[in-house]
């Protein structure tokens, strides 16, 4: 099965084939030059995509290597705004390159949601990942003539959280702002009709936890999965599916693409980093990627 | 502005998570089946009669309630102001009120058919009520607990385990309340379908801050009828400490509709106003989103959470019930802080005058209150929610009290 995003990333495939890898690294970990240009290598390697984790003290959702990498950034003062003038950065010399970023939802709240997709937009990141985040909660669209940073404020969020408690349906970005999307991560237990609720509403990128468990564990992929990806791929062949949690070994990242458009590696990216055999992992993953193993 | 009791109950134990803008349900989506299956079942049981039966004999048979209202005579006349009086949650089973939501949680962990529980725990008070009543009830039990809590809390650890259940003491971050709370949600996304995650205060996401002070409210509905057989009307004050804030909301909902009665949360000054030093959330705190739930919590300009510290390990917490910082903005509930001196001075002083040792926690409100006592007049009545009693404190209070005697009697251990 070819991965649908070699059409999907607006790449030439024949030019450029991309690997359908979702590559995942902390901002500011070790350093902030180190980070950025780590981030540069999984670029040159062909990573699809590239996704940019703002750190935070507490990453609830992230298992030891994450959480450790975040404590290091954090512990350097690595600010929000460092991490978009790093994100420009390599907007800078990437222009095509899709990247992702990824937040804990109070980072984003003490920079002021509206701003902080503005920044999104500016930077040219079409999708932020927020796990502590569930998806009905979403800034609300800003009313026609307002401009000012703090419009959104945490009593807009209440209201939009209100309203979707009330059967209203979410909303996955700011309408005619043009703000980023959210992507929805679920997983195995997340029930069909949520699912199809989220469908409805237009979420585009769906990020599948692997099985139940935190980033960095062994891994294994939930049967439940398969039917999953093919509901959402059924609903819209453009919506794009990726795979994360616990993915280190090439033939997991084939087993998981089995399934989905994109494998998510994050701790094994990098523990990679950690013991220096970083470009000699992306080559390994490279090599059962090649265009032979997909052809176009 | 003071709402009629059904409007509180609507806004606080009826909603659908949202305090005003503080609460929600801000958790990975792995996890919202979980949630809504609880907040159903939650909605279920507040007007089910066997079950609010079943809650209420437990309590009775298990825990020892209703727990007394005690005057307490001879320290009134010390601090020469008003009469104090306190509740003795220290009497029940477990040695605090947070059997009161444990009970309440298990039974309803059983009605959804979940076959183990995981908790976290700070002082090691909610730890202990939960092993105890997964004991009694039968069914598997898993409490976290940060490495340093693990350490100063080592009485509370060893009876959980006596009680049966796996206390896993949690290494990451400060190696307090606030990482065992992390460690049980990534238990919980990893077990989602077979494992109750019992939160042991009003925080996280909906709807434990709703359940837990429902569970509670027998505490003030206890306080308002023992106040009213002995002195014939309301307190003046209800003082509690306040670290997550189940001991705060269960004195206190049951009076928020008296206009009359001050409602007053406590939080841990421990050492001083500069970042990392304290616990003051709604004080010191700023409005933000974590472990489920917006409310105020100790941070840095930049959303990164600060560290806490407290003398009491309950205490050392970087949250707030998203229900206290809603009344606290709307100006039902009055807060102060008391520091870690002033917590273990109070100690001494229930202790000597009036026979009654407090858990640290506890001992925060009363050293409020003795200053509160001292400004009011004779005839008024001021309540203190004695939460915990304090021998689970034995290795920290006998280090302030009797260092040496302590040394000499580790040593003798040895």
């Amino acid at each position: 099965m070819r991965p649908a995003c070699f059409n999907s990333t607006g790449m030439h495939p024949q030019k450029n084939p991309l690997l359908p890898i979702m590559g995942h690294l902390v901002l500011g970990y070790p350093t902030l030059a180190e980070s950025i240009r780590t981030a540069e290598r999984y670029v040159r390697a062909g990573l699809a995509i590239l996704e940019l984790q703002i750190p935070f003290s507490h990453p609830t959702a992230d298992g030891p290597v994450i959480t450790e990498a975040c404590r290091r950034a954090v512990e350097q003062k690595v600010t929000v705004p460092d991490c978009l003038e790093a994100i420009r950065t390599l907007r800078e010399k990437f222009p095509e390159q899709e990247m992702m970023v990824m937040s804990y939802v109070n980072r984003v709240y003490a920079y002021g949601f509206d701003r902080f997709y503005r920044e999104m937009e500016r930077l040219g990141v079409r999708h932020v990942i927020i796990p502590d985040l569930p998806c009905q909660p979403h800034p609300q669209p800003l009313p026609p003539g307002g401009g000012e940073s703090d419009l959104v404020t945490p009593h807009a969020l209440a209201i939009e959280m209100k309203n979707y408690s009330a059967g209203k349906p979410p909303s996955p970005r700011g309408e005619g702002l043009g703000l980023g999307s959210q992507v929805a991560i679920l997983a195995a237990n997340t029930p069909s009709s949520r699912l199809n609720q989220l469908l409805a509403a237009g979420y585009d990128f769906f990020y599948l936890m692997s099985d139940f468990k935190i980033t960095g564990s062994t891994f294994s992929l939930h049967p439940g999965l398969q039917d999953m990806a093919a509901r959402i791929k059924a609903h819209d062949q453009q919506n794009r599916v990726g795979i994360g949690f616990g993915i280190e070994t090439p033939e997991q990242v084939l087993a998981v693409l089995e399934v989905a458009d994109y494998a998510i590696i994050g701790s094994a990216l990098i523990r990679a980093q950690q013991e220096a055999r970083l470009d000699n992992y992306l080559e390994k993953l490279k090599k059962v990627l090649t265009p032979a193993t997909f052809p176009v | 502005m003071i709402l009629t009791q059904t409007q509180y109950r609507r806004q606080i134990l009826d909603s659908t998570g949202f305090f005003g803008s503080y609460g929600g349900c801000f958790v990975p989506e792995v996890l919202l089946p979980n949630l809504q299956e609880m907040a159903l079942a939650f909605d279920a049981i507040k007007s089910d009669a066997a079950f609010l039966a079943e809650y209420t004999q437990t309590l009775q048979q298990f825990s020892g309630r209703p727990t007394p209202l005690t005057p307490l005579p001879r320290l009134s006349a010390a601090l020469g102001g008003a009469r104090l009086f306190l509740k003795n949650e220290g009497l029940n089973h477990t040695g605090a009120h947070k059997i009161n939501h444990c009970i309440g949680q298990v039974l309803l962990a059983k009605r959804l058919g979940k076959t183990r529980i995981i908790a976290e725990t700070g002082a090691g008070q909610h730890g202990y009520a939960t092993a105890a009543v997964c004991a009694r009830l039968g069914l598997d039990c898993t409490v976290y607990m940060g490495l340093k809590d693990y350490e100063r809390q080592r009485p509370n650890v060893y009876w959980m385990e006596l009680l049966g259940a796996r206390v896993i003491a949690v290494e990451a971050g400060e190696q307090t309340l606030n990482d065992a709370v992390i460690a049980a949600f990534k238990d919980w996304v990893a077990h989602p379908e077979e494992t109750y995650y019992l939160l042991g205060s009003a925080v996280g996401p909906h709807p434990y801050p709703a359940m837990n002070t429902f569970f509670q409210k027998i505490v003030g509905e206890e306080i308002r009828s023992q106040c009213l057989e002995l002195n014939g009307r309301l307190p003046d004050a209800c003082v509690a400490c306040v670290g997550g804030g189940s001991n705060a909301l269960g004195m206190f909902f049951d009076f928020l509709d008296a206009e009359q009665v001050r409602l007053i949360g406590v939080e841990a000054g421990g050492r001083g106003t500069s970042p990392g030093t304290h616990a003051a959330k709604v004080l010191h705190g700023l409005p933000g989103i974590f472990e489920g739930y917006h409310s105020y919590f100790l941070q840095d300009g930049d959303g990164n959470i600060a560290a806490t510290h407290s003398v009491s390990a309950g205490l050392d917490y970087c949250g707030v019930s998203p229900i206290l910082a809603w009344l606290a903005d709307v100006g039902r509930v009055e807060f102060a802080t008391a520091g870690d001196a002033e917590a273990l001075d109070a100690v001494q002083t229930l202790a000597r005058t009036e026979g009654i040792i407090p858990a640290l926690e506890s001992a925060h409100a009363f050293a409020h209150a003795f200053k509160l006592a001292a400004e009011m007049p004779p005839d008024a009545i001021i309540v203190v929610n004695a939460s915990g009693r304090g021998e689970k404190d034995l290795f920290i209070t006998m280090q302030h009290f009797q260092p040496e005697s302590l040394r000499r009697y580790a040593a003798g251990l040895l």
